[in-house]
This record gives structure tokens, C-alpha cells and sequence, in this order.
């Protein structure tokens, strides 16, 4: 499978090292390693999920982070990175900014988990409803997943039918409907009703819909595809009229998972700016730039059977999160919002695509320019991303081999531009490792 | 949670039957290439015989050359079958247990076949537990052992979603000199064992780089054999040593992981009570 057809990929499909060996890096990342080998004798696999070591390149990049900074972390060593991965897309307006962090502490101070909501609650519930286009009524809760199972489940309570329909590779939270743990005692449960298709592929959806005619609850999508270790593909204008179209005549509702792009395509939700209109959306990551809330916005429709929901977590109405996502707002349209984040994402995306072909690399930047991948036509493989990915890591600029990366608005002219610097030196050392590689 | 061999659905006690089977096997094969008083032992014109179960499938076959044999050997007629008739039988005899197992002579050469495959099959064991083997060569056992054991359990129910998820591809597994390839297509794994050290190769035999390198999706390598051995024997956690380079994964990771899953899987039915 995945042969490759060109001088580049021959050697990138005989990998030898990617770049230096981890123990060349060890002195870097001491105090990360000597953290994770005392997490791995507390802590199952040291550190779990989408931070696990395994999924960087380990001996490149560090393990624990200590601090950040605008649009810099440090890690556990002091290692200094220009962050292009955001805390997984949590921050907007940068690490501790004071226009977000001010009122928030000075809330932790007054009081944050109380007894009853804060007032706050209510400001944010207009100010969402009133900025994410075609909602009517807002729940909030803590994580992703959170907001995408009540999704589920209140289209299936309304619609009384069970099936719920997601891209294939798509990735909607860590329940065991919709999580990667396919062990046969959830298979037979939580994900006996959940069905997939590939992303922009509209005969297959149709056929889906046929199948399982008078059974679909809902079909849930992330506003554009941005699965793991692939690049990213915007959706066709086919395809999502044909959502709407399907969604329509099943009875199905339409729900957009916006977790993940949140504010950074449009103010007015990521189905804006693609032009589709969803019956439920969820909200999440750089909604508070990094404190904890997400939330579940819906249409006037599906407000009587969320209110018949028993909707509750201990932390979910916590005031501290919910102040902090009002000035975020705030601040985000104060930083030049969406437009900025834009074109300091196509500066990066076109110099690096540029460095690349230079070098003599089919390096593709995929997806919108705020929420860029950088993937290599001629190795479907990643070894080529892995070897990139570290290089950039050593010249202190992290970028995530595997997982789409993120601008924020607390990036400068000056960061890109640094990052650029990083790049050219990243492919050339990559070009010649290559070349050396050759037999 | 220990499970024991009666509480299994019959697809489990088949499975496990064969991936015992499947082991032994292969461990026979490993400890004979590896070891030279093995080799003295070998018959002449090599071993060949196969293992049969009853409601476990078709037999399995183990070929045994005499290094001294010119190399690239004709798969001999088998000799001997050991006849076991039912997969509970198997599963104790490969376990160390007592159970019942028939040898049927299929031609000449059969008890030596014989009396070598349980010299091989102690020695084997013994190779893996004894602190004085060579490191190469219970690397060479554990990767074997593991290896192989994905191979015989990844066709099962239990792991078909799981194995559907999994990209197809081909991984390279690597510690030295010791280099295995995992082929992943469907819901099967198939696994090539390629040049090993200690393998007594005739003088005649081509080079390993001569016969070209072929594409890997991803590659698994440990930073030497102690790696392998303590990751594979359980005394080191693989994510530590991920964590701390001892082993590298590159290329298509969701295939590596993917197996891992297959791995844990393959414990399950490695603490199988008899």
C-alpha cells in the first residue's frame, strides 16, 4: 500500500532515525522524562490519551509544560516553544492574557463553584445565542464530549429513534459511543447504533440514509474534516447540501461539532462560515481560551425536549469559566478576530509551502488557514511529517506531527516570520538526511 | 482479571488452542535456528510435521532445516501429525499440563521428528527462562512469540471492529539485527520473519540486501535487545519505554497503536487459566 512514486518518498519509505535519536535529546528534557517515569508507576501509561509521548515524536519534544505565555510555552526544562498547537486549540488571545485572566481571578477570588449559578450564566446564554447564528437557547457543561453526548442524546430523545451518523475518522469526544475503544462490550451497547461513512462522500451518505430509512436520529460532523495523522478537507458544496437535503426528508437532526474550529472561522460559528444551518451545535475549546466550559447551542425546536432533561454536572455552572468566555469574546474582537487569524494563517501556510518545494518537498498545508496541517503528498505515511515536526521542535517551535495545529491571536508578524527561519533550516536538514539516507 | 479456560466461548478455547499451537511452533523454529545444539540434534534431512486440532481448524505445519543443508530446501512431506482431540487437550499440553495428544506416524522419520520436536520445545522454554542465553536470542524469542501471537488470534470477533479501524500497511519490527515484518491487511496478520542473528545461513545463501528493501508504513524498533527483552517480558512498561526512546515507533502510527491493541488482546489469552 501507499507506494510512492517519486526521489523523495523512495528514502522516506526507508526510515532509518527521524533525525536525532532521543537519547542526543535527553539532557533537553531531563526533568520531563524524570517526571514521566515516576507518572508511568501512578499513572496509567505515564500520561494518557491524545498527550501520550507515542503520539509526538519522544526525544524531540517535551512531556510536561510548566508555563506559557502569549503565544510561547515552557517546558518542565525550560525549554522555550513557539506553541502552534494552542493547548489543543483552547487558546484564542493567548496564554494569560489579562484582558481574560483579570476578571476570572478576580472571580476565583469571590467566589467560583457556588450553590446556585452566577449571574454570568445568563449574560453568556444571550451573548451566544445572540452571536452563534440560528441558536435560540444555550446549556453549558465542561468538555467536548460533554456537549456532543447531550447532543446525541436529546436528538435521539426527540426523534424516539436511535441511529446517529458521524464521518468516519472524525473525532467527537472520549464516551464510549463515539470514542476509539472498540472493545465488543461497547461495540454490542453504546456504539451498536452509530454508524460511519467517508467525509465528503455523497453516495455513500445516501446510501446510509437508505439503510437505515426511519431510524436516524441525527448525523453529527465537525463543520469541516480534521481527522488525525490525515490532511484536512474542507467540505464540497455537494456534500453539505446533501446533508441538509438527507437530514430533511428523515427527519434527522443536523448537528455541527464545532469544538474543535470554535470562533476561529467565524464569530458567527464555524456553519456560517460554510453556509450550513444545524439544528444543534457544540462549542468548546477556545471559548474561555483555556478555561474549562463548552457548550451546547439549539434551535428553538429542540428547546422543549432539552428542558425535559435532567442536564447536571458538579462543575458545569462554575463562574469562574463563564466570565472568562465573555472576555475572551470580548477580547477576540478587539485582537482583529477571525480576519487576523486568517491572514497570519496564510502567511504561514504560504511560506511554508514555498520552503517546502524549495527543498523539494510536496509539502501541503490543508484546511482553513487558521487551523492549518502541513503533510506531505509524497509520504501518506508521516514519516516525512514526524522527521519535520521534530526538526521544527529543536529549533523551539511545536508543532504537532500528527494533530491539525492552531493560530491564535497573541501570534505575531515576528512568530511567523521566526517559524519560517525554523522551517527553511527544518526542510534542508530534512533534504540532506534524505539524501544521505539514499543508497 | 484471570480468566479461566472453561469459562471461554467456543471461539475463545479454539483461538487459544491455536495461538498455543502457533507458538509452540514457532518457538521450535526460532530455538532451533538459534541454537546450535539443537542444530546437532536435527535429523538429517530436517523436521517436518504438523500439529492437528480438533475443532481448531486446519493443521499446522512446522518446518525444520538442517542448516547444513543447501539452502533454499523444498518443504518436505511431513512425517508425523500430533493429533490432539479437542482444543482443551491442546491448550493443557502446550501449557505444561498433562492432556491428551496422539502422534500418527504419517512416514519415515516420524519419531525422530518426534523425540526432536519435544527436545526443541523444552529447549526453547528453557532458552527463554535461562539467564545465560545470549540477549539476541530471547530477544529473538519474545519478538517471535509476540509477534506470531497477533498472527494467530487477529482473525477473532472479538478484535474485528478493532482490526477494521486499523489501517493496512506493513510495519517493520526491529531490535540489533533481529528484523521481523507484520502485514496487516483486513482482519489478518501475516507475519515475515526476516534475517535473524545466529542464523547459520549456508555460504551460498544471497545476501539480505540483495533481496531489496521493501516499502514499511511504519517501523517499531527497540534501542537494542535488553529493550526488547524487557518490554516483551513485561518487566518494562512499553509506554515508558516509548516515553523514553528505548523504543521508536515512526510512520503510520495508527497502524503500530492499532496492534497494540491486538497485543493487549493476546495477554488476555496468555493468562488463560488451564
Amino acid at each position: 500500500m501507499n507506494e510512492m512514486t517519486d526521489e523523495t518518498s523512495g528514502a522516506a519509505g526507508s526510515p532509518s532515525s527521524s533525525g536525532r535519536s532521543a537519547g542526543a535529546q535527553d539532557s533537553r528534557f531531563a526533568a520531563s522524562m524524570a517526571y514521566f517515569e515516576r507518572a508511568a508507576r501512578v499513572i496509567p501509561g505515564g500520561i494518557y490519551g491524545s498527550k501520550s509521548p507515542g503520539f509526538l515524536v519522544p526525544g524531540h519534544f517535551p512531556y510536561y509544560l510548566s508555563r506559557a505565555r502569549g503565544s510561547r510555552i515552557y517546558d518542565a526544562d525550560g525549554n522555550e516553544f513557539i506553541d502552534y498547537l494552542c493547548g489543543y486549540g483552547s487558546q484564542i488571545v493567548g496564554y494569560g492574557n489579562p484582558a481574560v485572566d483579570g476578571p476570572a481571578l478576580e472571580q476565583a477570588r469571590k467566589g467560583d463553584l457556588l450553590n446556585q449559578p452566577h449571574p454570568a450564566m445568563v449574560e453568556l446564554a444571550e451573548r451566544l445565542v445572540g452571536l452563534v447564528d440560528g441558536m435560540d437557547w444555550a446549556v453549558f457543561v465542561k468538555n467536548g464530549t460533554d456537549a456532543t453526548t447531550l447532543a446525541t442524546s436529546i436528538a435521539r430523545a426527540d426523534t424516539g429513534k436511535q441511529v446517529i451518523i458521524a464521518a468516519e475518522g472524525a473525532y467527537h469526544g472520549a464516551a464510549n459511543w463515539c470514542s476509539t475503544n472498540v472493545f465488543p462490550v461497547f461495540l454490542q451497547a453504546e456504539q451498536r447504533d452509530v454508524r460511519f461513512f467517508p467525509y465528503n462522500d455523497v453516495q455513500a451518505l445516501e446510501a446510509l440514509f437508505e439503510a437505515e430509512r426511519g431510524n436516524i436520529a441525527c448525523l453529527i460532523l465537525t463543520p469541516y474534516h480534521h481527522p488525525t495523522y490525515k490532511p484536512q478537507q474542507l467540505p464540497t458544496p455537494e456534500f453539505t447540501a446533501a446533508v441538509e437535503r438527507l437530514c430533511r426528508a428523515e427527519g434527522a437532526y443536523f448537528i455541527v461539532d464545532d469544538i474543535r474550529a470554535n470562533f476561529r472561522l467565524d464569530m458567527h460559528g464555524s456553519h456560517k462560515f460554510f453556509s450550513v444551518h444545524p439544528d444543534l451545535i457544540t462549542m468548546g475549546k477556545a471559548l474561555a481560551n483555556g478555561y474549562p466550559i463548552s457548550v451546547l447551542l439549539g434551535t428553538d425546536g429542540l428547546r422543549k425536549t432539552a428542558s425535559s432533561f435532567f442536564i447536571t454536572g458538579t462543575y458545569w455552572m462554575s463562574a469562574v469559566p463563564m466570565i472568562a468566555a465573555l472576555a475572551t469574546l470580548d477580547e477576540m474582537e478587539r485582537m482583529g478576530g477571525t480576519a487576523r487569524l486568517a491572514e497570519l494563517g496564510r502567511v504561514l501556510k504560504d511560506g511554508l509551502e514555498s520552503l517546502g518545494l524549495e527543498a523539494g518537498f510536496r509539502a501541503r498545508v490543508s484546511g482553513p488557514p487558521a487551523i492549518p496541517y502541513l503533510t506531505f503528498d509524497e509520504d501518506p505515511d508521516l514519516y516525512l511529517n514526524q522527521r519535520f515536526c521534530a526538526a521544527m521542535a529543536d529549533r523551539g517551535v511545536f508543532m504537532h506531527p500528527h494533530h491539525n495545529w492552531f493560530i491564535s491571536l497573541a501570534h505575531s508578524e515576528e512568530d511567523i516570520a521566526r517559524t519560517l527561519e525554523a522551517a527553511r533550516s527544518a526542510f534542508a536538514e530534512l533534504s540532506s538526511s534524505l539524501a544521505t539516507e539514499r543508497p | 482479571m484471570k480468566t479461566k479456560f472453561m469459562q471461554l466461548s467456543t471461539e475463545e478455547k479454539r483461538v487459544l488452542a491455536r495461538l498455543k499451537a502457533s507458538l509452540a511452533l514457532h518457538m521450535v523454529e526460532e530455538a532451533s535456528a538459534a541454537d546450535a545444539g539443537l542444530q546437532k540434534i536435527c535429523p538429517s534431512g530436517g523436521v517436518s510435521m504438523k500439529l492437528g486440532i480438533r475443532g481448531a481448524g486446519p493443521a499446522l505445519g512446522l518446518q525444520v532445516p538442517k542448516i547444513s543443508q543447501i539452502l533454499p530446501a523444498p518443504p518436505r512431506r511431513p512425517s508425523l501429525l500430533l493429533f490432539f482431540p479437542n482444543t482443551e487437550a491442546a491448550v493443557r499440553v502446550f501449557s505444561g499440563a498433562k492432556g491428551a495428544v496422539i502422534p500418527v506416524p504419517l512416514g519415515a522419520g516420524a519419531f525422530s521428528a518426534l523425540a526432536f520436536f519435544r527436545k526443541a520445545s523444552s529447549r526453547a522454554t528453557e532458552l527463554l527462562r535461562a539467564p545465560d542465553t545470549a540477549e539476541a536470542t530471547r530477544a529473538r524469542l519474545l519478538l517471535a512469540a509476540t509477534l506470531y501471537g497477533l498472527e494467530a488470534i487477529a482473525g477473532e470477533s472479538y478484535l474485528e471492529r478493532r482490526m477494521q479501524i486499523v489501517p493496512d500497511g506493513v510495519v517493520g519490527v526491529r531490535a540489533g539485527e533481529i528484523a521481523f515484518r507484520v502485514a496487516k491487511k483486513g482482519r489478518t496478520i501475516h507475519v515475515q520473519r526476516d534475517a535473524q542473528p545466529g542464523d547459520a545461513l549456508p555460504e551460498d545463501a544471497p545476501p539480505a540486501a540483495a533481496t531489496g528493501s521493501p516499502h514499511l508504513d511504519a517501523l517499531l524498533s527497540f534501542a537494542g535487545y535488553r529493550s526488547a527483552i524487557d518490554v516483551l517480558s513485561g518487566k518494562r512498561q512499553a509506554v515508558v519505554a516509548l516515553g523514553s526512546g528505548e523504543v521508536h515507533i515512526e510512520g503510520l502510527l495508527p497502524l503500530v497503536q492499532g496492534l497494540f491493541a491486538v497485543l493487549d488482546r493476546l495477554s488476555w489469552y496468555l493468562g488463560v487459566e488451564v
